[in-house]
């Protein structure tokens, strides 16, 4: 772990995309298997692999109080101290400088404090552990060490440079070592398989769930250069869901990867009929009469355990496939998405409710696609989602082979009232907005967004912004509420979060208002107006 | 003796004299050279000559009216019945602490101070009074800096290595301090180096201080020659050249977190201030042994309560100020 914490801070101090995958492989190309699992969990920000189920639930105040308890540092100090840091795990490094016996740490013991702290139940335990580990070793050490505990390095390596950088240390390509991945749901899995020679036998197992490919989010047909490049199909309200099928049992996963089987028996009953073994992919939906209701119908079922099968069910649920990752044995998920299509309406050819087939159109223009999405609303559906022609099924990854174009529910007319720098290429820039509604003559914060800009406008609204500056909270510059800019957003939250009691959900910006004033944005009347009248339309 | 908190400078009433007063003033006490300390023209300015220097410097010609004291450092003058004398700071070149002995008490202002010996200037001299007048701009526990030895050692390190790798190194420093810190250790180590002109024109002063920077070359902001430029960090939109493969180091107190880097856009972290870190600060008030204490500028409240748990009379008097670049 020392060793390991020493390279993390080499490889955040080189901004180079290439250094820093040099420098992560050559340190992971050194380790042992065991270790070299284990470092890639870690710097991955992870104690465990993605399927491993024990979780550390340890959280922020637990760190604290077992620094406070370690350091000799009283509360107000340690609060600021992290305060400006703005990283717990950096802060607690830095708090226990000097004050530790410098003891060295294996990756091998990080890995079983991880499993010790996973164990106790009781957060005053944890806090006891984490006390002994923070007096035990090095402070470079324990930044990093707590910072695998909070879940991100903070490095700038990102997945798919591990990933890159993984493939280098075991001498192959990074698309085998990314799609290998893929398929194991696990990056340490791939690499020690690749170790072996034995790559290309990593496949989707059944009843073992694979990640999800995800969709971005767009807000118009116009992001939409090319129509005729994707296929066409619509969003559904509904929960997201992998089935697993092979000698009539049958496995339903949520996103999270839960096991939401017993919730829909008769689905479990139709699903089991189907010939062979198959992963499919899918969205579980409240179904009548030819007709999808809103999601809210279905979340009763998920609130009970089990659902009797005989029992007349209010929320009659279907299944809508839309996707095939295995079919008997064969791994479909590096095939095109028309081969992967071609298969599943075949095996789903004359289904009957509650097993559906996805529609599937085509599109040619943004005239076609606008058309599409107001059919699917008239359907009673969220929107569309768009999906590369060709494209191969992403696990895991919302890397824009799906685009999901879902009507925003208004927008608003909001005011920055605090901006932060980027990552990557946007880096010196201020491109992260809170920003505020108006109560009374304050503003209260609703939301953050760093999208939606050109880079020229995030250019110009630095300077702006600088300039505007009030004061410095970390790395968060607190600035005048004056610039105003339009956002869309897909709903309305309550949230301890902010002051205001609100947040908004996945905003984006869709312009810069610069011919408004910050009196003139929307006030919080407005939010609670647009909260109170989506709940009918989601219960 | 009475001791007033303004918001723009500490004002000793009974010798009429503002210690480093930020509008202009009757009679002016300047710790050093930095622009929040000697940005005002004033009538009667007390100061080294290292201070005076570049407070000439910078004023030039609005200085006509001004009287202005050199006071050696050690030396004893008398006001308005107090006697006073400056003692070295090693925070800037000509950077002194101010002693006020006054009806049998000692009343001592450090201005900006740096506890460990800096690369450039007079080690800080230990003056032991009743009363301090104390910074903190790093007072807070997670402020830990390089030794000058460590410091020179990382500076040189980063620029051979940039320029092993083909890249041109770029050093984040202080117009006034840090900068001449940076040419004097690359020079001495044979780097070449280049430095912008908001920093070059100190050079000479810490040159004839004994801290020469041999065969530097001024940058003036347009295609910079084969060598480590120094840049001051407000400035950095100076280095916004096509073409140019950079690697930019920042050498500052502030360069303690990681977040500097999104802030400044550096790669490298070099975290040597010509201010105390925060064991240097403690370490300085113990020494100084005061029976009480006022904090200013940066964490005063923060600082003021630490030394209040270990058992000091110690207040923050003033609102802290948004902190700035100069660490």
């Amino acid at each position: 772990m020392d060793r390991l914490a020493a390279v993390a801070e080499r490889i955040a101090g080189r901004s180079g995309r290439l250094e820093k995958i040099e420098l992560a492989s050559a340190y992971l190309r050194a380790l042992d298997d065991e270790d070299l699992r284990r470092a890639l969990h870690f710097l991955s920000g992870k104690p465990f692999g993605p399927r491993d189920p024990r979780r550390l639930a340890v959280g922020q105040v637990s760190l604290r109080e077992a620094v406070i308890a370690a350091s000799g540092w009283d509360a107000e100090t340690v609060r600021l101290s992290i305060r400006e840091v703005g990283d717990v795990g950096e802060a607690i490094g830095l708090l226990m400088w000097g004050r530790t016996e410098e003891r060295a740490l294996s990756l091998a013991e990080a890995e079983s404090l991880y499993a010790e702290l996973a164990r106790r139940r009781r957060a005053a335990d944890k806090e006891e552990l984490l006390r002994e580990c923070f007096l035990r070793y090095r402070p470079l050490t324990l930044k990093y060490f707590v910072k695998v505990i909070t879940g991100d390095l903070r490095i700038g390596l990102q997945e798919k440079m591990l990933e890159e950088a993984a493939a280098a240390a075991c001498g192959v390509t990074a698309e085998a070592m990314r799609q290998a991945a893929d398929r194991a749901g696990d990056l340490a899995e791939a690499a020690l398989a690749a170790r072996r020679g034995q790559l290309e036998q990593i496949s989707v197992c059944l009843f073992h769930p694979a990640d999800f490919m995800l969709a971005r989010p767009i807000a118009s047909a116009r992001e939409v250069p090319d129509p005729e490049n994707w296929l066409v199909e619509d969003k559904y309200d509904g929960i997201r869901a992998q089935a697993h099928v092979a000698g009539g049992k049958v496995v339903l996963f949520s996103r999270g990867l839960a096991d939401v089987t017993a919730a829909f028996p008769d689905l479990e009953a139709a699903l089991e009929r189907l010939p062979g073994s198959l992963v499919l992919d899918g969205e579980i939906v409240a179904w009548r009469e030819g007709r999808v209701l809103p999601f809210g119908a279905l979340q009763q079922r998920l609130a009970r355990r089990a659902v009797p099968l005989f029992l007349p069910l209010e929320a009659p649920a279907a299944y809508v496939a839309y996707d095939l990752l295995l079919r008997d044995d064969r791994e479909l998920m590096e095939r095109p998405i028309e081969e992967r299509r071609a298969e599943l309406e075949r095996l789903l050819a004359g289904c009957r409710p509650p097993l559906l087939l996805a529609p599937q159109r085509e599109a040619f223009s943004v005239e076609d696609l606008e058309r599409l999405f107001q059919e699917a609303r008239a359907r009673g559906n969220e929107g569309l989602v768009l999906k590369r022609r060709g494209s191969r099924y992403e696990a895991g990854r919302r890397g824009g082979a799906w685009l999901k174009w879902k009507r925003p529910l208004a927008t608003l007319d909001v005011v920055i009232t605090a901006a932060e720098q980027g990552h990557g290429k946007r880096a010196p820039l201020l491109s992260d907005y809170t920003f505020a509604v108006r109560s009374g003559d304050r503003f209260v914060n609703v939301g953050k967004a760093y999208s939606g800009l050109t880079d020229e406008e995030i250019r110009e609204l630095t300077q702006r912004l600088r300039a505007l500056a009030v004061g410095r909270a970390g790395p968060v510059l607190i600035v005048r509420p004056e610039i105003v800019l339009e956002v869309a957003f897909d709903g309305v939250q309550k949230s301890s979060r902010h002051e205001s009691g609100y947040a908004l959900r996945f905003p984006r910006i869709v312009r810069w208002r610069r011919d408004k004033r910050p009196e003139d944005a929307d006030d919080l009347d407005r939010v609670r107006q647009i909260y109170e009248t989506q709940i009918p339309s989601r219960a | 003796m009475r001791v007033e908190f303004t918001g723009q400078g500490i004002y000793l009433a009974d010798l009429d004299l503002w210690l480093d007063p930020r509008e202009p003033r009757p009679r002016a006490w300047i710790s050093h050279a930095h622009r929040d300390h000697a940005g005002c023209v004033h009538g009667e300015v007390y100061a080294t000559a290292e201070t005076l220097a570049f407070y000439r410097l910078r004023h030039g010609d609005a200085l006509a009216g001004s009287a202005l004291r050199e006071v050696p450092y050690g030396q004893t003058w008398e006001l308005a019945g107090a006697r006073l004398a400056a003692y070295p700071a090693a925070h800037v070149l000509g950077a002194a602490q101010l002693l006020v002995e006054w009806r049998g008490r000692r009343l001592l202002y450090t201005g900006d101070i740096k506890l460990r010996p800096p690369l450039c200037g007079r080690a800080t001299e230990i003056v032991q009074a009743e009363r301090l007048i104390v910074e903190s701009t790093f007072g807070l526990p997670i402020f830990h800096f390089l030794t000058r030895e460590q410091a020179r050692e990382r500076i040189v390190a980063f620029a051979r290595q940039a320029l092993e790798d083909g890249r041109r190194p770029v050093l984040l420093a202080h117009e006034l301090g840090r900068a001449q810190e940076v040419a004097h250790v690359l020079c001495q180590a044979g780097v070449p180096v280049a430095v912008h002109s908001a920093a070059a024109r100190y050079l000479p002063s810490y040159a004839a201080a004994g801290f020469p920077a041999p065969g530097w070359l001024e940058w003036t902001g347009d295609a910079p020659p084969e060598a480590a430029i120094i840049v001051p960090p407000r400035l950095r939109a100076c280095l916004a050249l096509r073409g140019l493969r950079l690697r930019i180091a920042y050498v500052s107190g502030w360069a303690a977190l990681d977040n500097a880097r999104a802030r400044t856009g550096a790669e490298e972290l070099i975290p040597y201030s010509d201010h105390a870190d925060f064991e240097e600060l403690l370490e300085l008030v113990e020494a100084i042994g005061p029976q009480e204490v006022d904090v200013v500028h940066g964490y005063t409240d923060a600082f003021a309560r630490i030394l209040t748990l270990r058992g000091k009379l110690a207040r923050a008097p003033e609102r802290p100020r948004p902190v700035g670049d100069n660490g």
